[in-house]
């Protein structure tokens, strides 16, 4: 009896000291990829630095100064939100839409599931240059078939003007994104019990209220989380941004992370690029803390 | 009987063309890829190929470099995804199955980490990779991989390592096994499914990863897939739309090979990958 007193605290000390050995490979890489560049860009928001040369000063806050009184930050904020909120919408009624449809009895069901998955897969350099083709104003698809079905006379030019180029990165970060919707959606409705639905049946409602009172209700946890972490991802999109306008017409579709690269590796200030980093982290802090809260809770 | 049968093709028809409409622009690619380059100026644009020819496959493969850039992409994508998966695994085992001080904490910087823009991460792991000496390296992109895929990796084999008994474990060390034993012999069989879906996403997260590579590596040899593609359509005189098609449908074929074989895979990770409702 007085040995297993003894072991057992022996043992699990034992435990702990493994449980930390295990994890200490990836402590150290964290620490190293992650932790340091965090802090160090903290650090060089504070310096003005020219990149090709990588010298620079102490400048204080300056930078920060600048973020506050320059406008640049501000206008990309506003454009960052107008990309976010525009396709976050088209990718979560889409998404539901979708997985509506695709959770009836459809034919050949499965294969519908997987082709619709596939947007969301492929390299974002594909689904950019596929659009770009298709965008494309003399030889492009889509103004063509716009064309041919008489909702448009003329050619438009979708990447090069306002508000075309906004509504052109809005429509295909939601082709790209919404499947995410779909596959978490359809995740969710395989498990709504159907004795909630033939209650409602019984109860005289029909499909749209059927809709209302029992799938969107049991949808709804699901469909907080995948807003939090879309809205999250869609705020700092860089690739498909920068490569389908490059940030164009002129500054008008620069979000945030455009603005961080342009400002580090365009422009050559490092400093207030870090700077805008920061700032741009700051913002996107209350969404990660209210999905981290949420998560932790249920987990 | 037949308003039902009505209802049913109205419903089938409606779908599919929604789930066609969506697959339109991949099904486009493939169609312009296989034109001839004086059929892809005609206007308007021809819907099908009257003349289908493989002359932008060949030409890509022997005229380009884009088999050494799938070539960089290959090792990129594997050696991310080995490192990440065998300190993932390790780790999330500790993580779930161990009781120490800061685990929580650890825990929930995962996730922080997970969230967090590359752009932030960018300007010091530029800095960091020319210090080293490492610019311009398949290292450098490998670590800077790491920023992201290490913390997704770790989340999902979390919640995948959560999904085997506990009892499992304890019936194995009661018989005698090591902690590390039962590891090997109970916990891994048992987490493989997870692993290998963990391992697919990685693959096809460093595939697809656009930014680093920007960034971090400049010249054509070491350049993988996604810059190296982007990079033809730059500095081509007169755009070349299918010889640009014909690339990105190879550069798609890992990803439609995963999607053939290995698809209730994808679906799994999902489930895990942090959206539960």
């Amino acid at each position: 009896m007085t040995a297993t007193n003894t072991d057992t605290p022996l043992l699990e000390r034992r435990y702990a000291r493994l449980g930390v050995l295990l994890i200490a490979p990836t402590v150290v890489v964290f620490s190293m990829v992650i932790v340091y560049p965090l802090l160090a860009a903290i650090y060089l928001s504070l310096f003005s630095i020219y990149t090709p040369t990588l010298e620079g000063d102490f400048v204080g806050a300056a930078n920060y100064a600048e973020l506050l009184t320059g406008g640049d930050f501000w206008r990309s904020l506003g454009t960052t939100l107008i990309w976010t909120v525009g396709t976050l919408t088209l990718q979560i009624v889409f998404g539901v839409g979708m997985a509506l449809l695709l959770h009836q009895n459809l034919w050949f069901r499965s294969l519908a599931r997987s082709l619709v998955l596939f947007p969301y897969f492929i390299s974002t350099v594909v689904a950019v240059l596929v659009w770009r083709w298709l965008f494309n104003d003399l030889y492009g698809a889509l103004n063509h078939g716009l064309m041919q079905l008489g909702i448009i006379d003329m050619p438009l030019d979708w990447l090069g003007s306002m508000p075309n180029a906004m509504i052109g990165i809005i429509l295909v970060g939601a082709w790209k994104y919404f499947p995410f919707v779909v596959i978490a959606v359809l995740a969710r409705l395989q498990t709504i019990p159907d004795h909630l639905y033939e209650a409602a049946r019984i109860d005289g409602a029909g499909p749209i209220a059927r809709f209302w009172d029992v799938t969107l209700p049991q949808l709804r946890s699901v469909l907080v989380v995948i807003i939090l972490l879309r809205a999250i991802w869609d705020f700092k999109e860089f690739d498909l941004i920068f490569l389908l306008t490059g940030g164009g017409p002129v500054t008008s579709t620069q979000t945030l992370a455009l603005l961080v690269y342009q400002e580090a590796f365009a422009l050559n200030n490092m400093g207030q690029a870090a700077a805008y980093s920061v700032g741009m982290m700051l913002v996107m802090l209350a969404f990660m803390l209210i999905y981290i809260r949420r998560t932790g809770r249920e987990g | 009987m037949r308003t039902p049968f009505l209802h049913k093709l109205l419903f089938n028809l409606f779908t599919w063309s929604l789930v066609l409409l969506v697959t339109f622009p991949l099904a486009w690619m493939i169609i312009t890829s296989l034109k001839p380059q004086t059929e892809l100026f005609r206007i308007p644009p021809t819907w099908w190929p009257e003349t289908i020819t493989f002359e932008h496959y060949w030409r890509l493969l022997t005229e380009t470099p884009f088999l050494t850039y799938f070539r960089n992409s290959v090792v990129l994508a594997t050696s991310t995804t080995i490192f990440v998966v065998v300190l993932g695994t390790i780790g999330a085992y500790s993580l779930v199955r161990f009781s120490y001080r800061g685990r929580e904490t650890l825990a929930t910087l995962v996730l922080f980490t997970y969230l967090l823009p590359s752009v932030v991460l960018i300007i010091p792991l530029y800095l960091m990779m020319v210090e080293l000496g490492l610019s311009n390296t398949l290292t450098s992109l490998i670590l800077a991989h790491t920023t992201f895929a290490l913390p997704y990796a770790l989340w999902l084999l979390r919640s995948f390592m959560e999904g085997v008994p506990e009892d499992l474990e304890s019936a194995a060390l009661v018989d005698g096994a090591t902690r590390m034993g039962a590891f090997r012999d109970v916990i891994l069989p048992q987490l493989l499914p997870g692993i290998i879906s963990t391992a697919l996403f990685t693959f096809i997260l460093s595939w697809n990863e656009y930014l680093y590579a920007l960034v971090l590596v400049n010249s054509e040899s070491v350049r993988p897939l996604t810059t190296g593609v982007m990079s033809m359509l730059i500095t081509a005189f007169n755009i070349e739309w299918s010889l640009l098609m014909a690339a990105s449908v190879m550069m798609s074929v890992p990803l439609i090979i995963v999607f053939a074989f290995l698809q209730s895979y994808l679906t799994r990770g999902f489930g895990a990958g942090g959206v539960k409702g």
